[in-house]
Formats: structure tokens, sequence, C-alpha cells
């Protein structure tokens, strides 16, 4: 089992995973059409980059825009989250080591205490972010069961690889096991839900910078406030 | 039964047809025919197919369920917080299950996408400014607006103005010859204090084409004196189109593009004709947006831009008063609290926030501007836009909306609110017409002509005692 799942499983994950945004992204651009979007994406190219990068970079800031700033709390526990998923899984020794004996590849990892600290975070904002999603009649009406099954899929591997790494619950094949099969479930996920916004959040803030770059100001001289 | 008399999928192309359609008071006849008007699902399939694309479908797909927009919308606000008028769900529930069902959908969903494109969304796009994504359901509304237009689901009045421009060329039934009497009477009137004033009709190479909202020839006549003034005063070579003057455009809001593309390849085919080395468009926000941001899009100019450089109105007026050829009278400053409306069309979706303020920056003694919160970019919708305002059917709800407005006004204190948009102006006198709040609303037009230096040779000449 385990050999499966570390060998050609994680392969496969990985294939999926990468090849399968790499289709989501070609085929958001394919489908951009200036005429239908009504905005001249290579007529004024230069302007659009500049209002993509603009837009994705306020947005990407823990409070860079009016957005965020407007909702203190749910922009602390969306940015704990966020941090959480991405760095614990790319800078965890646990993973650097896996990349030095099987790879021979020199990987830079974080500190297992700030590790710890980033996940607990996580967790603690996906509790919250489900608190919201029950308390908030304008998040209740618009949430699905979609919505928590995509939470459960996302948090399952940082819940197993917790437990793995502190062996909690003694049985530290199981969690391994749990672990390795839950982050494979939630890499395929990626590219068919909504949790292929790891890529589409990028192309989808960057179009509307464009929108705003090149037709709504952009050229005009002014900087949309984001 | 398929199609109704009035209530069907052919817009209005004839004269006639539009009078009968004008006939059915209030649309009576219209909407009860609409209870029954089948769905064309093929014809929907396939306008999804050949429509709905990235940007679209990626939204629809992409968001989070995470109600941040909910806030960011006037009509959420002002409606007690309704869950049901969270943008999210407003665009889900029509557009998103329309598109999921393949357009597979019947008469009563129609029916009710219909009151929710006109009547929960002014197309404002503030929810784009606040989703984490960029989805910006005000361009989506839009989008469902003229797939509900095509099978039929329109509002009335907005079928009618549709009608208009394909008859006209004009929001309104203003023909060119109403048009030209009109600038000719307005001269001449204006001429007695203004000597030497003209309204130069179809003049080859100016410097300026004017053009404006039907509206003025129709009800307003004065706005367009008063343009005509501030030319005069500023010395400026300019001169209106005999057709093709008309700049607005209900089928925008009706979400006929086929009859947006008519009229702003009107527009610009005057453009052409005249040669002007500038437009200038009157005071409102819709009708830049539709001849400025959307209209070289429907007319097919791969770059986005109109074949001539075309400025609103405020970006004349702060040019004229930047540069000095208008000059105005310091004592004659505004000295009561006054406010700004920014419209939306130019506003956030054109990024002129600053030139309104350095407008204001001349006509206004200092320290007695007062913004209204939030502001710019970020402002709300006065609460008639996107044709809520011409909508009888609607009128509670559009009345409804207006208190977010009224609620932004009062927290300014102040008693004067310059709007230099058509439909924030209507929107405006309206809720001062429903709530009495004592205020004062103006375009920037009148208040800069009385304000303004009159330069020694244009003043009139004394009556021989």
């Amino acid at each position: 089992m385990y050999a499966l799942l570390t060998g050609p499983m994680l392969w496969l994950t990985f294939a999926v995973f990468i090849g399968g945004l790499a289709w989501r992204v070609y085929s958001y651009f394919k489908g951009l059409d200036w005429k239908l979007d009504r905005v001249a994406y290579a007529a004024h190219r230069d302007f659009g980059i500049r209002g993509a990068v603009r837009s994705i970079g306020a947005w990407i800031m823990p409070f860079g825009s009016h957005g965020w700033r407007a909702k203190p709390i749910f922009t602390t526990l969306f940015f704990c989250f966020h941090i959480g998923i991405v760095i614990v899984p790319i800078f965890l020794a646990g993973h650097a080591v896996i990349l030095k004996t099987r790879f021979g590849i020199s990987w830079p990892a974080i500190p297992m205490v700030l590790a710890d600290v980033l996940t607990i975070l996580m967790l603690a904002a996906a509790v919250g972010i489900v608190i919201r999603r029950i308390a908030l009649p304008e998040v209740r009406i618009v949430t699905s069961l979609y919505d928590y099954l995509l939470l459960v899929i996302t948090v399952a591997p940082f819940v197993t690889g917790f437990m793995a790494v502190h062996q909690i619950g003694a049985d530290y094949e199981f969690w391994l096991l749990a672990h390795i099969l839950t982050a494979e479930i939630m890499l395929l996920a990626v590219p068919f839900t909504k949790l292929f916004h790891v890529v589409g959040f990028f192309l989808s803030r960057g179009q509307l910078g464009m929108d705003y770059g090149i037709k709504r100001g952009g050229m005009k001289g002014t900087n949309m406030a984001w | 039964m398929p199609e109704g008399k009035f209530c069907n999928r052919t817009p209005v192309n004839t004269q006639e047809a539009l009078e009968a359609l004008l006939g059915d008071k209030g649309g009576k006849q219209y909407y009860a025919e609409m209870e029954e008007l089948d769905v064309d699902k093929e014809k929907l399939a396939a306008s999804i197919k050949n429509t709905c694309k990235s940007r679209t479908g990626t939204w629809l797909e992409i968001c989070a369920h995470c109600g941040l927009c909910a806030d960011s919308c006037f009509l959420y606000q002002c409606n007690n917080r309704d869950p049901k008028q969270v943008p999210a769900y407003k665009i889900q529930t029509t557009l998103g299950e329309m598109v999921k069902r393949n357009g597979d959908v019947d008469n009563a969903f129609m029916r009710h996408a219909m009151e929710v494109a006109w009547s929960q969304c002014t197309c404002c796009n503030r929810c784009g400014q606040y989703c984490p994504y960029g989805i910006d359901m005000g361009v989506m509304f839009s989008y469902l607006r003229g797939l509900l237009h095509s099978q039929g689901f329109v509002p009335w009045e907005l079928k009618i103005g549709a009608g208009m421009h394909r008859v006209f060329k004009a929001q309104m039934n203003v023909t060119d010859e109403d048009w030209t009497e009109t600038c000719d009477w307005m001269a001449e009137e204006a001429q007695d204090e203004w000597p030497g004033l003209e309204i130069p009709i179809d003049k080859q190479d100016a410097d300026i084409m004017y053009t404006v909202n039907a509206r003025e020839p129709k009800h307003y006549p004065e706005d367009i004196s008063e343009a005509a003034i501030l030319f005069h005063v500023a010395g400026e070579n300019w001169t209106v189109p005999s057709s093709g003057w008309e700049q607005t455009s209900l089928a925008m809001f009706a979400g006929d593009w086929e009859a947006c593309t008519m009229q702003v390849k009107h527009v610009y085919a005057a453009i052409e004709r005249l040669n002007p080395k500038r437009c200038v468009g009157t005071e409102c926000g819709h009708a830049h947006r539709a001849t400025v941001i959307e209209g070289p899009y429907w007319a097919g100019r791969p770059d986005g831009l109109p074949p001539k450089p075309y400025l609103h109105y405020v970006e004349w007026l702060a040019e004229a008063l930047r540069t000095g050829k208008i000059k105005i009278d310091p004592t004659k400053r505004i000295k009561q609290l006054v406010t700004l409306q920014d419209s939306c069309n130019y506003i956030r979706n054109y990024g002129l926030k600053e030139i309104t303020r350095e407008i204001i920056s001349y006509i206004v003694e200092p320290g007695y501007f007062v913004e209204m919160s939030p502001n710019k970019e970020h402002n709300y919708c006065c609460g008639g836009g996107g044709g809520f305002n011409g909508i009888g059917r609607f009128r509670p709800q559009r009345n409804r909306a207006l208190m977010v407005k009224r609620d932004q006004i009062l927290a300014t204190g102040a008693k004067l609110v310059i709007a230099p948009c058509h439909n924030c102006w209507d929107a405006i006198r309206d809720l001062e017409e429903e709530f009495k709040i004592g205020i004062k609303w103006s375009f920037l037009k009148p208040l800069v002509i009385s304000m303004m230096e009159i330069p020694e040779h244009l003043q009139p000449k004394e009556e021989e005692e």
C-alpha cells in the first residue's frame, strides 16, 4: 500500500495536478475574447499587464485591498488558512528529507515549531470559516454541501499529517498512510473543483485588473484603488 | 401561447410597432402576455454556447461562496440585509442556474430572472471591487439582461427605449429635425444675452463635436444653451452633428446589443463625417459608457477606443478651467456645504475621480466641499442606475434603493449635491421628492455659468440710453 501510494500513485497525482492546472490556464486564456469581454487585451497589452499586477498585488497582500480591510476578522482567517496551506507542505522539514533521500535535491525547510504553529493556525481558521458559514445569513444562503466537502478535502491532509508527525493516537503507520492518501486526493481534486483557484485566482483577478487597466480608467492616468 | 402581440422575441423596429407598444399603457397587456411567453430553449442554449466563455464561465464556477460581496451591494444594505440580495446569490440563482441547465428553463424562471436582473442590480460594478476573485456581477447581470432580452423578457419601458434607438436613433422620439430646430431656437434665445453666440451645426473639422442626451432637446433644452454659452465663453471652435447627436443608450440597459451597435455606429458616422479633432459628451454617465467605454467594442473597433478622443463633459470643463479658458469669479464661488455624486459609469468605470475634484477646487470656496463616504470609485450607485429609474413596475424597489444615497447625503450635512450625470441627477431629484430632506441638486453647467467671469468682448452691449 505504502509503495503504491508513494510510487505510481504519487507520480500520477503530480501529473494530473500539474497537467490539469496547465490545461486550466491554457483554456482560460484561449477562451478570453476581446469582443465578448469587451476588453482590448491585445491592443493595450502593457496597460493590461500593469492593471493585472496591481489587481493581484492588492488582493494577495493581507489587508492590501479595501475589501480585505472592510472585513478584518475574515481576512485574518483567510490568510491564516492560506499561508498554512501553501507554506507548510512546501517547506516542511519532513518533506525536504524525502526530496533529499529520494532525489538528492537540497530543499529549504522551516523550523518544526513554525510548521506546527502554521498548521494549528490553519486548522483553527478552518473551524472559524465553518462557523462563519453557518452563523452569517449572507454566507449561509450561498453555502452548499459542496463547500463543506472541499473544506474537508483541503483540511484532511493537514490533520492527518499533524497526527503522524506528533505520533498522536500511537498508530503512526495509519496516520502516515492516511496523510499520503488524503494529500493525493486533495491534489487530484484541485484541477477538477473550485480548488483550481490556485491558478484561477490569478487568472480571474488578473482579468478584472486588465479590464480596469485598459478600459475602465487605467488609460486615463488614474489607478483603481483596490 | 408562443409569443404575444407586444411581448415577444422581436425587437421594435418600426414607428407603428413603437406607437402600438406605447399605447399599451403601463405595459398592462405586455406583462400579461409575458406570463404566457414561451422560452425558446434551443436558441437560449445556442446563445449560452456562443457567448458564455472563459471569463463568465470561470466567474460562475470559481465563486467561493464567501459572502464578501454582500456588504458591497447597496441593494443588500437598503433591503435590511436580506440574504436574497447578496450579489453572489442573485447571480448564481439566475444566470448560474440558466447556464447550469443549459437554457432548459421555464417561463416562471425567466420572469423571476428578469425581476432580479432589473430590480436587484443596477450594474454599478461595485461588487467586483470587493470580491477576492474579482467576480464582477454587474458585468454578468448585463450579460444576463442580453439573454433575457433575446427571449423577450425585458421590462416594457426598456423594450420601448431600445425600440426608440432603433427607430429614431435616440432614446426618445426626437427626430434630427426636432434636434436642429431646438439648437436653432436655443441659440436664438441665448443671443439676446450673449451676442455672437452660435450653435454651429455640421461644421467640418471643428475642434470639438458635442453630443447630448436626447432628454435635453426633449425636456431640458436649457442644458443645450448652457453648453453653448460655456463653449462660447471658452472660445471653442465647436459643432454639433445634425444626425448622430444622441449619445445615450437605453438599449444598453435593455441588453439589446444589436440596437447598441446601431446607435453607437450612428454617432461614430457623424465623427467620420465631420472630422472634429475631438468629441465632448454632455454631463451623463451612461451616455459616456455607451459611446466611449463599451461603444467601441459594439462597433467592433479592435483598439477599444472611439474614432476620435471622446471626453466626458467633466474632462472638458476641468481643462477649460485649468487653462483659463473659463475663469471663475472668486467672490461667486460656492460658499455653502456642498457634496459631489460620483457617477459609477465614469468614475468607477472610467477613472475620472480626480477630474471632478479638480473642478470642485475651482468652483467651491475652500472648506465648503464635503466628500460622501464612501466616495470616488467606491461610491454607491445613486439608486437609479442601469435603467432602474425608468421602470414603472419596479418603482417601489427603486424608491427603496434611494435610501442609501439619501443617508450618504444626509451624513455630509450638505444641502447642495453636484450631480454631473443625468441619471444620478434624476435619482437625487426623486429622492428629495420621496423623502424631503431639503436638498438641492445641480449639474455643473449652470453652477459654472453663475460664477464665471465674462470677458469684456463677450459682454452684452449696453443699450443706447
